[in-house]
């Protein structure tokens, strides 16, 4: 067996690289935000190195663009490259956080050898804009050691391998911390002396956990890797460094992930007939956007031609941070689709789905809505229109608030004297952080046609109508 | 007819931690602005504000009430869990609140309380007045409410009132009526109360964001959480009066007039535990001053310290600090039968009465002190003296005020942590939803240091939003927060101990310290209620004189203290005049090691002045040239007259001291006593937020009058501006002067013994364990490696030749534990092998390896490569039978393993213990031709100044005073000694990253030398880092 690993030295970077090229310096940091993890060759330039404090990184570069990394985020970014080497190689494994393992022994003959496989990959790497250091060897371990070494080569010779595994310093060896100091203070400092040690001492001074993983390392004993599978979904991220604030600065990044799902349904062999685009901003709610084709569609310049014009109806509501494409709906190429909705059901709950997805494919998504409560004092942010069958928090109204069941759209001014005063004054002040500053005094009024009114008078003195009680 | 008014009885303050929007001073103002009959600060559990509520309200028509408010952690039988407010009637019921606080505080931890129905009939609580605050109609059933109320109302009888609140939010005309309702039913009094968390309904903003940090969510995420309006304030009395029926208001009243308790009231009960039966203080006092006068003086004291001793005895007995001076010097009783050295400070610990008590060495024949400065006729206020003690047994003196006074008398004062400006922006970010590592990036992008364009500006101008509204809000924001206090932390040092139980002057809370209590009071809050604080402090060069002490007793055979080292030794003053201080107390700074060979000290006194003048007061009032100069002949001393002479002449005409400046009011501008402590604590607060106005005209105008030019008014009035509140006394100048002298004559006299102490005394004073090492080295003392078979777990003397053996203790991770037993269990003539060390000391593997990796296993087992070889493998405890022999023969030597190299010996050394013996690692790298051109610290003596140079050195520090602005000063490490490079704001801006991140540094520069100080101005820097790792071995941490 002949293994390969890629490594990839700055994923994250990269990821964001291509989403946006270049924008200044720019680092990546822990989840936690204060230790830098990547930094691009621009913020190396000024010395940004990773391992360094957030502070010091500060401290060279002012300027800095931060992106904060999570666990969650990096692994998901690696799932994604695991869908396109899964094309190339049947047997990958996904090794977290930034490396993807490859049985390639098998494929040599597939690709007549190992240089032409190399050149497809490297050419996947260069249309994908990622940086990964190859590594082969006979063992799955071998291999991610030479790879993140950063001078792996290419090649299936088990002695070169063997070469450049002996050549590595302690630190690079994957050791558990205690067991590499253990190590560098008898004087060692490659791996090729820890090879080097009787086996049996090895194990007995050091621990059977070291001897381990050096056989492992040298293949005599077994390390099993279980393959991976594809999840049946397709979904692909875009993470931006600065915000973007325009239409156009979408489309483009967008096209190269459309092409990533062109190619994901040609290799499926399959169509699909709804995109989920869900735009995140900063402070805003997130915007999503269900794109539906008229038909089984596979071709990237169809849906992005969807999309711009959706964009053309619906302009962007706020400066967008990160971009999330899915689908989750694959269609057979040979079976033509859209009869499967009238299908008979006896489920009420079922009966509910179709009624709903029925209105909605005839007046439109955006046409059927609910409303929740919100927690707001403000009458008019205390409640929210949210599309059918939305998830969201339950949230208590406000207990023992008298609040008119027909709320006015906007209050209107009140062109009368009421004729009574029931309750009031009711007093809100609120809405200072968002510019939707509200201070309004209520009261419940009859009128003098005897309808009984929900009005308030602002610091002006004006009066106006907000609802009225039944 | 009653005149229309009102009392607020419900009112929060900011220590009220994240509730409270209003300071306790300004809801006081704003009450007496309003024409409030009285105002209760009424704080969750605490009474922290009242202090600062009483010092604005005192003498003004308005009166002061002082309440609490509570919610009990668990609920009557049938009803719910009661929230109610109690007021203290008379002193009595202050003090019973004051001991309800601290049963509910004491029992939940840091920050917290906790309040259980039971403390309601455990505590006596006859003299308060509760009302209570009925719960939400909504929320509980009216019978539930009802048995709460009826059975509060038992508790109380009839000094129960139901409270009622206007706050105009939905649902209040239920609440009202339920109100009511309950009132009927218990036939209690119904009384208005505002709910109040704001001075102004403009703290809204504040008060909702102030919400949403509490619940650790952001302001648009709090919803409901937040309040629904802005009426939770101090309403105008017209507005009153339309809200609530006329008798709730005058409901109000009745119940503010039962309250006649005012804080002012509180007096310091001394406890009069120190007085032997059937003497009075004063003369158990004075004869204790007699007693040590008789030893200060065994020929008899000079007249003018009888006198002052008179006056000094007169004076505290007219002001009654009898007990304080007692209780001083029975903490320091104790520490001297403990052998605990101490040494008081503070101008009423540098009197004649506490030089006769032993509180304080300096002898007032040798300064002139300002005894007034803390007593005073003036003041009704109470002396402080600090007293430091050795760092390492400080506790023990704790434990001694504990064992005394019982946790019942004694506790710590608080210190009050409040908003600064970093952790404003960061919770105002937080509660607007700002992403943090934005926030993060902000303040790391602001220069603190840089007066000339405030940090608003710098945060405009790196546009932290788009939205000028928003940036708006934020500083606001921002700037109301700053100064809110956010918790309550335990003061270093200052115990408050009384007569009766402590509990009843002031709640006592728990600590973060385990063990540790705090009172609600900070020290301002003491001092302006005048109440009595005692200084505790640790001081590390204390601990580090007594060790050497030690030391030196047993070289001579005899005890050698400190009253032995001979005054005013010409070679101890040599040495310091040439600025060799390293590890001398106080003057160890580059700063100080910069001034010493320009001020040339030759006596005492020099000392005192050196101490207090590397200050950024009189730096910044331009005080040090002139000093200079006219210390050096250089320029003419005059006096403006006699007066100023005698306050001037010690320090040739310039003002140096804090006391100078304030003594200068007082003779050129006629300020009495108490007027001039007023201009010290304006000094003090100007450069927060001060304002010295009021004071100029008054000095001005009082030195006109004198006759003095108005030239030399306006100068002084802008060296006092200048002086800030960064002078440094000379009573605490004096103390330390003395303890300067001591620990350079050790140095200068016993170089090995006070190295050997200072090192034993680490952590402590400026310099690390390898600075301090490779200095005693410089001055001969020869310094040798940890070894199992001669080292001790401290660091110790050895031989005739009393070479430093450097102890266990420096080796990093290794237990106590492990390397006493290494002592305890080394047979006479040493281990043998490491087989014997592991079985007679019983080692854990772990301790085994850090020996072996410090090499201290090398006189047993070879390179500390064997020897680690052998040691691994035995992590599985032996076999029961298997036996293990001493004469067992040694292991095969590993030949696989390589020979450890000079340059793996020193960074493993470093790595194990921070420090080598070895060559320095730069001789090495200059040796291997890396650092060709440079100069050694030592060549640069002698180089010429104004040439070009080149330096290189591991960066020891990075420092940016705040009193010179701009420059970095780095200090680079070689095998010679210590570079000073200076960097200009410029040159730092253009080469951050090597200034920054280099641990190896290049300078390129000019060589500049102002009498014997020399320093590199940097020009070009380069990061040499890399050449480290190519000391043949793997990069591990270095420095």
């Amino acid at each position: 067996m002949l293994w390969l690993y890629l490594h990839f030295p700055h994923l994250l970077l990269d990821h964001i690289r291509r989403a946006q090229p270049d924008t200044g310096p720019l680092a990546i940091t822990d989840a936690g935000g204060q230790k830098v993890i990547q930094a691009c060759p621009h913020a190396r330039d000024l010395g940004i190195r990773p391992g360094m404090r957030l502070k010091t990184a500060l401290g060279l570069a002012p300027e800095l663009a931060i992106i904060r990394a999570s666990d969650h985020q990096q692994e998901r970014i690696l799932e994604d490259q695991a869908f396109w080497l899964y094309r190339h190689a049947a047997h990958i494994v996904p090794v977290p956080p930034d490396g993807l393992l490859a049985e390639v022994g098998s494929l040599q003959r597939m690709y007549g050898s190992l240089d032409a496989l190399w050149k497809v990959l490297e050419q996947a790497l260069q249309e994908r804009q990622l940086t990964a250091w190859p590594g082969t060897a006979h063992t799955p371990l071998a291999a991610c050691l030479i790879a993140r070494s950063g001078q792996g080569e290419f090649c299936s010779d088990k002695a070169r391998s063997l070469h450049l595994l002996s050549q590595l310093p302690l630190t690079r060896a994957g050791l558990d911390e205690r067991t590499c100091t253990r190590l560098q203070r008898l004087g060692l400092e490659t791996l090729g002396q820890v090879f080097a040690l009787p086996q049996a001492e090895l194990a007995r001074r050091l621990s059977r956990e070291t001897l381990m993983r050096v056989q492992k390392i040298l293949g005599t004993r077994a390390d099993p890797q279980t393959p991976w599978q594809p999840p049946h979904r397709f979904r692909q991220q875009l993470d931006f460094a600065q915000d973007v604030e325009r239409v156009q600065g979408l489309l483009f990044p967008l096209q190269r992930i459309l092409s990533e799902l062109e190619a994901d349904l040609h290799w499926r062999q399959q169509d699909t007939d709804c995109l989920q685009l869900s735009l995140r901003h900063r402070h805003e709610q997130a915007t999503r956007l269900r794109i539906r084709t008229s038909g089984p569609e596979h071709r990237a310049e169809a849906f992005l031609n969807l999309i711009r014009l959706v964009f053309e109806r619906q302009p962007l509501k706020a400066p967008v941070i990160s971009v999330h494409l899915s689908v989750q709906r694959f269609l057979d190429r040979q079976i033509p689709t859209g009869q499967d909705l009238l299908g008979q059901n006896g489920d009420p709950d079922e009966a509910w789905h179709t009624l709903v997805s029925r209105l909605q494919a005839r007046l439109g998504d955006n046409a059927l809505t609910q409303i929740v409560p919100q927690p707001d004092h403000r009458p008019e942010l205390a409640w929210r229109a949210l599309p059918v069958g939305h998830r969201h928090k339950a949230v208590p109204a406000v207990p023992g608030a008298h609040r008119p069941l027909w709320l006015l759209p906007e209050p209107q001014s009140l062109g009368e004297t009421p004729r009574a005063w029931l309750s009031g004054p009711e007093r809100i002040q609120a809405g200072w952080w968002d510019g939707q500053r509200v201070h309004r005094d209520y009261y419940i009024a009859q009128l003098h046609h005897g309808q009984l009114a929900w009005v308030f008078r602002d610091p002006g003195g004006d009066w106006f109508v907000h609802g009225w009680f039944g | 007819m009653q005149q229309a008014s009102y009392a607020e009885l419900f009112c929060l303050s900011n220590f009220t931690f994240l509730t409270g929007a209003s300071h306790p001073q300004e809801l006081a103002e704003r009450a007496m602005e309003l024409g409030y009959a009285a105002l209760a600060i009424t704080d969750v559990c605490s009474v922290a504000g009242i202090p600062r509520a009483w010092a604005a309200l005192k003498n003004t028509p308005t009166r002061l009430i002082t309440g609490s408010c509570f919610e009990a952690q668990d609920a009557p039988p049938d009803a719910c869990a009661p929230r109610f407010i109690l007021l203290a009637r008379t002193r009595k019921g202050y003090g019973q609140l004051c001991q309800l606080i601290t049963s509910a505080r004491r029992r939940a931890s840091k920050g917290q309380y906790q309040l259980l129905c039971q403390d309601l009939d455990s505590h006596a609580l006859d003299d308060c007045l509760c009302l209570w605050q009925t719960p939400p109609a909504t929320e509980v059933r009216a019978e539930d409410a009802l048995t709460c109320g009826r059975w509060l109302q038992q508790r109380f009888q009839s000094r129960f009132w139901i409270v009622a609140t206007r706050t105009l939010e939905s649902g209040e005309e239920q609440q009202l009526e339920r109100i009511r309702w309950l009132a009927g039913q218990l036939h209690c009094p119904i009384t208005a109360a505002g709910e109040v968390h704001m001075h102004i309904r403009g703290r809204q903003p504040l008060q909702d964001l102030l919400t949403a940090l509490r619940h650790h969510t952001t302001v648009e995420q709090a919803g409901h959480r937040l309040f629904q309006n802005g009426e939770r304030y101090l309403r105008p009395l017209p507005v009153l009066q339309r809200l609530y029926p006329r008798d709730w208001l005058q409901e109000t009243l009745r119940i503010a007039s039962q309250c006649s308790f005012e804080p002012g009231s509180l007096r310091y009960e001394y406890p009069p535990d120190l007085v032997p039966d059937g003497l009075t203080p004063a003369a158990y006092l004075e004869q204790l001053t007699r007693a040590g006068e008789k030893q200060r003086y065994p020929e008899g004291s000079p007249p003018a310290v009888q006198a002052l001793i008179r006056k000094e005895l007169a004076l505290i007995s007219e002001l009654h600090y009898e007990h304080y001076f007692l209780t001083i010097h029975d903490i320091v009783l104790y520490a001297r039968s403990r052998g605990i050295l101490c040494q008081g400070r503070g101008s009423a610990a540098n009197s004649a009465v506490c030089y006769c008590l032993g509180i304080t060495e300096v002898n007032p024949a040798r300064v002139q002190l300002l005894f007034e400065r803390f007593i005073s006729r003036d003041r009704n206020e109470p002396p402080d003296i600090d007293v430091d003690f050795e760092h390492e047994r400080r506790e023990e003196v704790i434990q001694y005020i504990y064992r005394r006074y019982g946790r019942e008398r004694a506790a710590l004062a608080a210190t009050v942590i409040r908003y600064r400006p970093r952790s404003a922006i960061r919770d105002v970010g937080r509660a607007l939803g700002f992403d943090p590592v934005q926030v993060e990036q902000l303040l790391e992008g602001i220069d603190w240091r840089d007066r000339d364009t405030d940090w608003r500006q710098q945060i405009m101008d790196k546009g932290l939003t788009r939205n000028p509204g928003t940036a708006d809000q934020f500083f606001s924001l921002v700037n109301t927060l700053l100064g809110f206090p956010r918790h309550l932390s335990q003061h270093v040092g200052g115990f408050v101990i009384s007569a009766g139980p402590l509990a009843e002057l002031v709640p006592v809370e728990n600590a973060a310290m385990a063990g540790r209590t705090v009172i609600q009071w900070d020290k301002e809050d003491l001092e302006s209620l005048g109440l009595m604080k005692v200084d505790i402090l640790a001081l590390g060069m204390l601990t580090a004189i007594r060790k050497a002490l030690a030391l030196i007793s047993e070289d001579r055979g005899q005890e050698f203290r400190i009253q032995d080292i001979p005054p005013e030794d010409p070679a101890t003053y040599a040495m310091l005049q040439k600025g060799d201080s390293i590890g001398v107390f106080q003057v160890e700074s580059r700063a100080q090691i910069n001034m010493l060979p320009r001020l040339k000290p030759e006596t005492w006194y020099d000392l005192v002045i050196e101490v207090a003048i590397v200050r950024p007061g009189p730096i910044q009032g331009d005080m040090v040239h002139p000093y200079l100069r006219r210390k050096h002949g250089l320029e003419p001393v005059d006096y403006p007259d006699d007066a100023i002479r005698s306050v001037l002449e010690r320090t040739l005409g310039v003002p140096i001291f804090q006391e100078q400046v304030i003594r200068l009011a007082m003779v050129a501008a006629g300020f009495s006593a108490g007027e001039a402590d007023q201009l010290r604590r304006a000094m003090a607060a100007w450069k927060a937020h001060g304002d010295l106005t009021p004071f100029r005209d008054k000095l001005i105008s009082g030195m006109l009058e004198r006759g003095h030019d108005a030239g030399f008014a306006e100068r002084l009035y802008q060296q006092i501006c200048g002086f800030g509140g960064y002078g440094f006394p000379e009573s605490h100048a004096a103390s330390f002067a003395l303890l300067v002298y001591v620990s350079a004559w050790l140095k200068r006299h016993y170089p090995a013994a006070f190295f050997c102490a200072l090192l034993n005394s680490q952590p402590m004073g400026f310099y690390s364990p390898s600075q301090l090492v490779q200095d005693a080295r410089r001055h001969n003392v020869s310094v040798l490696p940890p070894d199992i078979n001669h080292s001790q777990w401290q660091h110790t003397l050895e031989g005739p030749g009393r070479q430093l053996r450097l102890g266990l203790r420096l080796i990093q991770g290794l237990s106590a534990r492990g390397a006493q037993q290494v002592c305890q269990c080394r047979p006479a003539t040493g281990y043998r092998s490491a087989t014997e060390l592991r079985r007679l000391a019983g080692l854990s593997q772990r301790d085994m390896e850090l020996l072996a990796g410090a090499n201290a296993l090398a006189s047993v087992s070879g390179d500390r490569h064997q020897a680690y070889w052998q040691l691994l493998g035995h992590e599985q405890p032996a076999e029961l039978f298997a036996r293990e022999t001493d004469d067992e023969p040694a292991e095969a030597a590993c030949k696989l393993l390589p020979e450890p190299g000079e340059g793996q010996n020193i960074l493993a050394d470093y790595a194990s213990q921070g420090l080598s013996l070895r060559r320095h690692p730069l001789a090495l790298l200059r040796e291997q031709g890396h650092l060709k051109h440079c100069l050694t610290a030592e060549q640069l003596h002698t180089a010429e100044s104004g040439r070009p140079v080149q330096v290189a050195g591991l960066v020891t520090g990075r420092q940016r005073p705040g009193s010179a602005a701009g420059v970095t000063f780095v200090t680079l490490e070689d095998e010679t000694g210590n570079v000073n490079v200076v960097v200009w704001l410029e040159t730092a801006r253009r080469q951050r990253k090597p200034l920054l991140t280099a641990r190896l540094l290049q300078v390129k520069g000019v060589l500049e030398r102002e009498g014997s100080i020399t320093h590199v101005l940097a020009g070009k820097l380069s990061d040499l880092s890399h050449l480290i790792r190519s000391l043949p071995v793997s990069s591990r941490n270095f420095h």
